[in-house]
C-alpha cells in the first residue's frame, strides 16, 4: 500500500514537472509513468534490501532510461524528452541544497557527507544513463543492418 | 544564386538550429551532432563544431576557403518541445525533404514555439512541488501548504525570467518567497512540517537535472561543459541555500527556539 501511494504521488509530481518542462502535450503521460516507476523501483531497494541509495539510485537511473529509450523509438522522438522528467524525482536536487544548507550554517563535516552522497547519486545516475544508452545504440545498429 | 551564398546559408542554419537547442536544454553532445549533420547532408567535405554551454563555435571548408561563426549562448532553460521539433527538422532536413529557403522560416517558427500558459505553470508547479513535499514524508497538511507554495514560487520565477532576471537573482528571489510562505504556514499553528514544505516547494527551482547532466557531460568526455554545468548547478544551489538561510534566521531572530 506505501508503494502504490507512492506511485501516485510520484506519477502526479512527474506530470507537474513535464509541464514546468514544456514536454510535448502527447508525451506527459508517458514520462510520468517512467518516473513513477523509476521512483517505485528506488522505495522497494530502500524499504526491502536496505541498501544505499546511491545503488537503489542507480538501478532505478537504468530503469527509466531502459524506458525511455524504448519510448524514444516507438514514438519517434529524442530519448531525453523521456528521461529527463523520468529522473526528477531520483535527481539529488534536495541532497545539493541540504549541502549548501550546511556550508552556510558552518557545519562542514554534514556538507561533507552530503556533498559527497549527492555527488555519488549524481555520479551513478548518469552511469545508469550512459550504460543503456550505448546499448541501446548497438541495438539501433544492429537492426539497421538486419533491415538493410 | 551562386553556391556560396547557399553554403553561407547553410551554416547559418545549421547555427540556429544548434542555438536553439542549446538554449532549451539539449546536450552537448546532441547539439554537436545536429550541428554536424546538418553540414554534411549538403556539399560539405570537412566541419568541426566545438559546443559548451555558452557558446558555438563551428567552421567548415568549402573550396579551400574556410567559414567560421560563432555564437554566445546567454541564457538556458529547459524546453524539451523545442528540443524534439529540432529533431524532427533535422532528420528532415538532413533527407532532403526541405529546401535551404524554407528551412530558416521552420527554425524561426520554432524558436518562436509557445510555452504552456502561465496558469497551467502555476497549477502544475504546484503540484509538482506539492506532492514532492508528501514523497520525502510530509503530511496531507503539508501537501496542501507546499502546493500553494511551490505554486507561488515558480509564478514568481517566470515573472523574473521574463523581466530579464540573472539565475543567481531569480532563485535567490524564489527561494526567499517559499521560505517566507512556508514560515508564515507553520506560524499559523497547525501541524505544519516547516523543513517538509520548504523542501518540496523549491524543489523546482533545485539544480538536480544540472548537476546530472554535469556529471554525464563529463563522463563523456565533454570535460569543459561538465565544469561550466556544475559551476551553475553550485551556484543555483548556493543561492537557493542563502535564501532560505537568511528567512530561517529571521524567523530565529523574531521567534526564537528552534524551526
Amino acid at each position: 500500500m506505501f508503494l502504490f501511494k507512492q506511485f501516485i504521488f510520484a506519477y502526479i509530481s512527474t506530470i507537474g514537472f513535464s509541464i514546468l518542462f514544456n514536454m510535448p502535450k502527447n508525451a506527459i503521460l508517458k514520462s510520468g509513468f517512467n518516473g513513477a516507476l523509476g521512483w517505485l523501483i528506488y522505495q522497494s531497494f530502500n524499504i526491502n534490501l536496505s541498501s544505499s541509495p546511491i545503488i537503489a539510485v542507480f538501478w532505478s537511473s537504468i530503469s527509466v532510461s531502459i524506458i525511455g529509450e524504448f519510448f524514444a523509438m516507438k514514438y519517434k522522438k529524442p530519448a531525453t524528452v523521456f528521461i529527463i522528467p523520468g529522473i526528477v524525482p531520483l535527481v539529488p536536487g534536495a541532497g545539493m541544497y541540504y549541502t549548501m544548507l550546511a556550508i552556510t550554517e558552518r557545519r562542514f563535516i554534514d556538507a561533507a557527507n552530503l556533498g559527497n552522497e549527492t555527488l555519488f547519486i549524481a555520479a551513478s545516475i548518469s552511469i545508469g544513463i550512459i550504460i543503456s544508452s550505448s546499448i541501446s545504440k548497438i541495438f539501433r545498429n544492429r537492426n539497421k543492418k538486419t533491415a538493410k | 544564386m551562386n553556391e556560396k551564398d547557399e553554403i553561407k546559408k547553410l551554416l547559418v542554419i545549421a547555427i540556429y538550429a544548434g542555438k536553439i537547442m542549446l538554449r532549451n536544454g539539449g546536450e552537448t553532445y546532441r547539439v554537436e551532432d545536429t550541428i554536424l549533420r546538418i553540414c554534411k547532408s549538403r556539399t560539405i567535405q570537412f566541419a568541426e563544431c566545438f559546443v559548451t554551454p555558452t557558446g558555438i563555435f563551428l567552421s567548415m571548408e568549402y573550396q579551400s576557403e574556410v567559414l567560421t561563426y560563432i555564437k554566445r549562448i546567454n541564457n538556458r532553460t529547459i524546453n524539451l518541445n523545442k528540443i524534439d521539433l529540432i529533431n524532427n527538422f533535422s532528420r528532415k532536413f538532413v533527407n532532403k525533404d526541405i529546401s535551404l529557403d524554407t528551412a530558416l522560416d521552420i527554425l524561426d517558427n520554432i524558436d518562436n514555439e509557445k510555452e504552456y500558459s502561465s496558469r497551467l505553470r502555476f497549477f502544475f508547479g504546484g503540484l509538482a512541488g506539492g506532492f514532492f513535499s508528501i514523497m520525502f514524508g510530509g503530511n496531507l497538511l503539508d501537501l496542501i501548504a507546499a502546493f500553494f507554495t511551490s505554486a507561488i514560487v515558480v509564478s514568481t520565477t517566470d515573472y523574473l525570467a521574463r523581466k530579464k532576471a540573472t539565475f543567481f537573482l531569480s532563485n535567490f528571489i524564489g527561494s526567499i518567497v517559499a521560505a517566507i510562505l512556508a514560515m508564515l504556514f507553520s506560524l499559523s499553528g497547525f501541524d505544519f512540517n516547516i523543513d517538509k514544505i520548504i523542501i518540496g516547494s523549491i524543489m523546482p527551482l533545485v539544480p538536480g537535472v544540472a548537476i546530472t547532466n554535469a556529471v554525464r557531460d563529463s563522463i563523456s568526455g565533454e570535460l569543459l561543459s561538465g565544469v561550466s554545468r556544475s559551476l551553475e548547478a553550485i551556484i543555483i544551489a548556493m543561492s537557493i541555500a542563502i535564501g532560505v538561510w537568511i528567512i530561517l534566521r529571521l524567523h530565529l531572530l523574531i521567534l526564537g527556539g528552534i524551526y
